[in-house]
């Protein structure tokens, strides 16, 4: 059973991330669980959710020890590093980190500049679909092909098909950049 | 298997299903996507939705629909379900049948947003004034949020009772695969006014409040015998059984499997009704397990409510002396590892028995 934990500002796309985690999990046979923090937030508040996924019954859907953390600004990172069990991944924004980050014992620290990336495939939005990209090739339980399906099937499914090729785009550059 | 699906949409479509042909409510989160995706949704199968003016216009207009015979829903969390008391409590003595949905949320007053199972003693004592029960459906995963709203109006109209499905932010807000219920043919039932002023008026000076009584005291009793509902992991050898429903009791399904897997005596009993509490559960417990040393609820709220039914019940069939433990967690989902750190300071004599 995965559990992943995704961070950010309000408006970073983060919860939209989890989701597409879990909808590419159920594309590939798994079951998941997506959950929201759930406070007084607003729009450039701080946004997370855990997903959890695998086979079988998933009882506890909450935040317990993450075995990668996707922080896409600073804030989320501090607050949020320190859960990830030993073995896991801290996967951060590097467009968005104010100073020189560091990861606890035991956990691999990757840094991605999601903003840039997804600037120069021409899809200044879908800085989240190019982490995507990069946590499908990371924890390597849904190959490129499943990943991008799953997610591009999610889309579709949304009524949102028109932007298939840039979202595309996005994850492969994400997955390449790992 | 469906696509990921939030709670509060899913158990919305699940009413649609059932046959509801009206929604009256007033926004409050956690519950509000409910009325929100039922406000394009039953527009769009001619049905009616309504955003009433507030909380007690909205129970009121659930009782109009109810007395002509017909499903509706209404839902709300916290103080807005607070408010609707005074029509629950009307409808429960007139024996309308209706079905609210609490997604509850942390807190005394206005609370806070967090998932919580602060609303326990209230669900299951009625919650307005009088001398009335509702059967309180308690699902712990989107799937069983669906499956119990969908039977919920079958129940009510058996009964001509309130069923009150009480979920939380946490099954609210959460999105996880779920299959959807074919539609019921909408139909009324046969004691629906209908506008010909055949049913007979009530002599309300001349009535027997005794005679009332007990023939409400007599449905109480049929629901309290028939509807009881529960799961049961392990009862046949635990020295310590959890109990615990909703979220807490998902949590603790999987815990409990986990610890029998290592070899630790224990069981779960997860109340699908909190009320009827699933009182048929501690007979079998008292017959099959023998060596019980504690009862332990799992709940979040501040010290435990449910806790206080655990120890009734166990009075009630015989195992009034084992100890009953509660583990409160105030709000949101508890954590694996901290339910077992506390499950050993019980066992260590640390966390003292409530009852």
């Amino acid at each position: 059973m995965r559990e992943v934990l995704f961070a950010g500002f309000g408006g970073q796309g983060v919860l939209t991330a989890g989701l597409i985690l879990s909808q590419i999990a159920l594309y590939a046979g798994n079951n998941a669980t997506w959950m929201p923090s759930y406070g007084a937030a607003m729009r450039g508040g701080t946004a997370n959710c855990t997903v959890h996924y695998g086979e079988g019954p998933i009882y506890n859907p909450g935040q317990q020890k993450p075995d990668l953390l996707l922080a896409m600004n600073t804030p989320s990172f501090k607050k949020f590093s320190s859960l990830v069990r030993p073995g896991g991944i801290l996967l951060l924004n590097s467009d968005m980190m104010t100073e020189e980050p560091t990861a606890p014992d035991g956990v691999r620290l990757i840094q991605v500049a999601c903003n840039q990336i997804a600037d120069s495939v021409q899809n200044a939005r879908g800085a989240n679909i190019v982490m995507m990209g990069a946590i499908v090739k990371l924890l390597g339980d849904f190959s490129y092909d499943m990943g991008l399906a799953g997610m591009n099937d999610m889309f579709r499914k949304k009524g949102k098909s028109k932007f298939e090729e840039k979202n595309t785009a996005a994850f492969q550059a994400g997955y390449n950049a790992v | 298997m469906g696509d990921m699906i939030k709670g509060n949409i899913a158990v919305a479509e699940a009413a649609v299903r059932a046959g509801i042909e009206v929604y009256a409510g007033y926004p409050i989160t956690p519950s509000t996507e409910v009325m929100e995706y039922l406000s394009a949704r039953l527009p769009e199968l001619g049905r009616t939705f309504i955003q009433a003016e507030s909380e007690l216009a909205a129970i009121n207009m659930v009782l109009g629909v109810s007395a002509c015979g017909r499903r509706s829903l209404t839902a709300s969390s916290g103080p807005g379900i607070s408010l609707k008391q005074e029509g629950i409590s009307y409808m429960a003595q007139m024996n309308f049948p209706a079905v609210i949905l609490n997604v509850v949320r942390w807190g005394n007053g206005l609370g806070s947003l967090d998932g919580a199972q602060t609303d326990y003693l209230r669900e299951t004592r009625g919650g307005g004034n009088g001398d009335y029960r509702n059967i309180v459906l308690c699902p712990s995963t989107v799937q069983e949020t669906v499956d119990l709203m969908y039977e919920a109006f079958d129940i009510a109209e058996k009964y001509r009772c309130i069923v009150v499905v009480m979920t939380d932010s946490g099954l609210g807000q959460m999105m996880e695969p779920c299959e959807m219920p074919p539609f019921r043919e909408i139909r009324k039932c046969s004691w629906g006014l209908d506008g010909t002023y055949q049913v007979k008026r009530p002599d309300f000076l001349g009535r027997n409040i005794p005679g009332e009584s007990d023939a409400y005291i007599r449905k109480v009793r049929e629901m309290r015998e028939n509807e009881q509902r529960w799961e049961a992991v392990g009862l046949e050898d635990a020295e310590y059984v959890f109990v615990a429903y909703g979220m807490c009791g998902r949590v603790m399904t999987g815990l409990v499997s986990e610890m029998r897997a290592a070899g630790q005596r224990v069981g779960l009993l997860r109340p699908i009704t909190a009320w009827p509490f699933p009182e048929k559960a501690f007979a079998q417990m008292r017959e099959k397990a023998p060596g019980l040393k504690g009862l332990i609820t799992v709940e979040t709220n501040g010290e435990g409510q449910m806790v206080e039914d655990v120890a009734l019940y166990a009075k009630k069939y015989g195992l009034g002396q084992v100890p009953v433990y509660a583990l409160p967690y105030v709000c949101g989902v508890p954590k694996d590892d901290v339910v077992k750190a506390d499950f050993d300071r019980i066992l260590s004599g640390e966390i003292k028995e409530v009852f």
